[in-house]
């Protein structure tokens, strides 16, 4: 679909938490512009690739190659990866009590700010730029104050996700199950502002469980991940099968054809 | 060993004069101290705050000395202070032009009529030495009298300050009477310079319906002992909250004892900041006596270096006490190998229609919380020192005079690393 040299490019990634294997050899490769997603059933190891991506400490790369932007991803911090321009979306946000919303926010925006020589914003010049930003979330200015995800509910945590990513700008955006926890109104809203925030020079890697959100975050890749590698992948027509078939035809298959 | 050196201490601190006023208070402590010593590690509640640090100082009793408070003061409550300097009131340092009509804010040395409440907060027992110590020897100290239904508008601000060219003692004393339906917000602030040993008394008397919010600051100075006592009263329907922050002394001790009649509701939070060799200790006790009050005590303490906090909290309810709801919550952050926690909660509950919960957390950052924000961008250092900023600031939130709240997250900051991240209120 798109041309050019991958924005991310995986190969051959295996990787293992305590000891266990939990990747086992991921090809994936991602071009600005476009949007993937990683579908599968639960313990497949489809978070565990968002979180070997952003930088967890707890899982260990064991074997393969990550290249972002032509740098290999795994000489940089967690950190600096998010400087870098990836971004991870969390399935459960943290709380963070005691640092205001907004605090927290300025200071993210302005870390990035000072890696790409940028001016740092100041609270007033802050103030102005988020309260363009709370407004393709929804979300009420109230939160800004309060402290981070400090009893937000699940769905309110998640608007706050999407709120940082539109903060940050990143180049790659890895949504680690967006649509939990999310009732069907607050997924369009957050839907469609992730699909506002979709540019020729970004690219969006969806992982999900539920088809759901690709009617919204409509995907030209799809891929299903089981066991630790992708069994197949497909265009966008793939979601519509695997919502009315679920994964179990999928497994079926990859193990008939003995493929990966 | 210390125990010789701790009569000494009390000894010598009892053979200075006793002033005229409060004879009988004074005499009924002295009693009492006569046959009582300095507590040592082998008694159970002293044992992890080993006091032989006061082994080999000599106190004296505090002189009166100028101050200079032009650093302390704070805006929303500039005509509504009082400053006592080594426990004697400091008039020119003082400014009560902004009190409200009706309220009494005075020094104990001009308030007869504050006689007969003087030392009859709490029970007529166990009296800890250090309270005793006040009583018998304290010079001057605040009295504050709300009249019913009166909210007072404006915070007041208490300064208790301490300066030591040589090791001196002194004995701050507050008295806080609420009548019914009353309402007020105190500062009570503790700091000094020097080494020396305070041991502050605070007796609080909330009346029925009456609200008192009370912030307490202990920023003595590094070679300070403090060894506080506060009690609280708190009858039918009336509300206490108090939040404790320590920061400074090189050991410091604070004993609340809050009392609720049916109906309460007492707030009860703490925070202690240590690092180097610093030792912080509460001993907090509360007595649900009556049916459906409802109290909730939060204490944090953040410990770097070789320092050591002390938590034990003691909740009893009453058997009668139906409909009690009681939460305690210890929750402790260790930023070094050699720091040390103690923390305790002791519920005793003889009723048996009640909500009570009590957690007890000691540990280092959260990885998953580290990973979060490093996640969004900020380095491991950063991270960490937003994350401590804010286990502390979260003590915070509350605080209702806002040049305090303010000076005080910028102390947190300092203390945390986290001033390097700017602006974070």
């Amino acid at each position: 679909m798109t041309t050019g040299v991958p924005m991310l490019s995986i190969k051959n990634l295996t990787a293992s938490i305590h000891g266990t294997p939990v990747l086992k050899g991921i090809d994936l490769e991602i071009k600005a512009g476009e949007i993937h997603a990683i579908m599968g059933p639960n313990g497949s190891g489809k978070s565990t690739l968002g979180k070997v991506l952003a930088g967890h400490p707890s899982y260990e790369v064991t074997g393969g190659e990550v290249l972002f932007e032509g740098q290999n991803l795994f000489e940089l911090e967690a950190d600096a990866r998010a400087r870098a321009g990836l971004f991870m979306g969390f399935q459960h946000p943290i709380e963070v009590p005691g640092v205001s919303n907004a605090s927290f926010l300025r200071l993210a925006y302005n870390k990035k700010a000072e890696a790409e020589g940028r001016d740092e914003l100041d609270p007033l010049e802050f103030d102005d730029f988020i309260h363009e930003k709370i407004k393709l979330v929804s979300m009420r200015e109230e939160f800004l104050d309060r402290s981070l995800n400090e009893g937000f509910s699940g769905g309110e945590k998640k608007r706050n996700e999407i709120l940082q990513m539109a903060v940050l700008e990143p180049k790659l955006a890895i949504l680690d199950e967006l649509d939990s926890g999310l009732d069907i109104d607050a997924l369009r809203v957050l839907g469609d502002a992730v699909n506002k925030l979709q540019r020729a020079d970004r690219a969006l890697l969806i992982i999900t469980h539920f088809p759901r959100i690709l009617e919204t975050i409509q995907p030209q890749f799809v891929h299903v991940l089981s066991g630790g590698r992708i069994l197949k992948s497909s265009g966008k027509e793939l979601a519509v099968e695997l919502e009315e078939r679920g994964y179990d035809w999928v497994l079926e298959e990859a193990a008939a054809g003995g493929a990966r | 060993m210390s125990t010789a050196t701790a009569s000494h201490l009390l000894a010598d601190l009892l053979a200075t004069p006793r002033p005229a006023e409060w004879a009988e208070l004074r005499q009924a402590a002295e009693a009492r101290l006569a046959t009582r010593d300095l507590p040592t590690t082998r008694d159970e509640d002293w044992k992890y705050t080993d006091l032989k640090a006061l082994d080999g100082l000599a106190f004296t009793p505090a002189p009166s000395v100028p101050v200079d408070i032009s650093g302390l003061l704070l805006p929303e409550m500039v005509g509504t202070r009082q400053v006592f300097v080594n426990g004697h009131h400091a008039p020119h340092a003082s400014c009560v032009s902004a009190v409200p009509a009706g309220v009494r804010f005075l020094p104990l040395s001009t308030a007869s009529e504050a006689c007969h409440a003087l030392g009859t907060v709490g029970p007529n027992a166990n009296q800890s030495v250090f309270e005793d110590l006040n009583t018998a020897r304290f010079s001057d100290g605040a009295v504050i009298l709300v009249p019913k239904n009166l909210k007072v508008a404006l915070p007041l601000h208490l300064l208790f300050i301490t300066k030591a060219e040589a090791p001196v003692a002194s004995f701050p004393r507050l008295l806080v009477v609420l009548e019914r339906g009353a309402e007020l917000e105190l500062v009570e602030e503790h700091h000094g310079e020097g080494t020396y040993l305070t041991c502050p008394v605070v007796e609080v008397r909330v009346a029925e319906g009456a609200i008192l919010r009370h912030e307490r600051v202990q920023r003595d100075g590094d070679e300070a002992f403090h060894l506080g006592t506060l009690k609280a009263e708190v009858a039918k329907g009336g509300q206490y909250h108090s939040r404790t922050l320590s920061f400074g002394a090189r050991l410091s001790r604070q004993q609340p004892w809050v009392r609720l009649a049916e109906g309460a509701e007492c707030s009860l939070d703490g925070l202690a900041l240590l690092t180097g060799h610093q030792v912080a200790d509460t001993h907090s006790f509360l007595l649900h006596a009556e049916p459906n009050a409802s109290s909730h005590q939060l204490h944090k303490c953040i410990v770097d270096g070789k320092a050591r906090a002390v938590f034990n909290g003691q909740i009893i309810v009453a058997p009668h006490a139906q409909g009690t709801d009681a939460k305690q919550q210890s929750r402790n952050l260790l930023l070094s190998e050699t720091a040390q926690v103690d923390t305790k909660p002791q519920l005793e509950i003889y009723a048996d229609d009640v909500k009570c919960s009590h957690g007890a957390t000691v540990g280092a950052l959260d990885p998953e919380e580290l990973f979060y924000l490093q996640s969004r961008g900020l380095n491991a250092d950063d991270a960490r020192n937003l994350l401590t900023y804010g286990f502390a600031a979260d003590v915070l939130t509350h605080v209702p005079v806002a040049s305090l709240r303010r000076a005080l997250r910028q102390l947190v900051m300092a203390r945390t690393q986290a001033d390097s991240l700017g602006d974070l209120s």
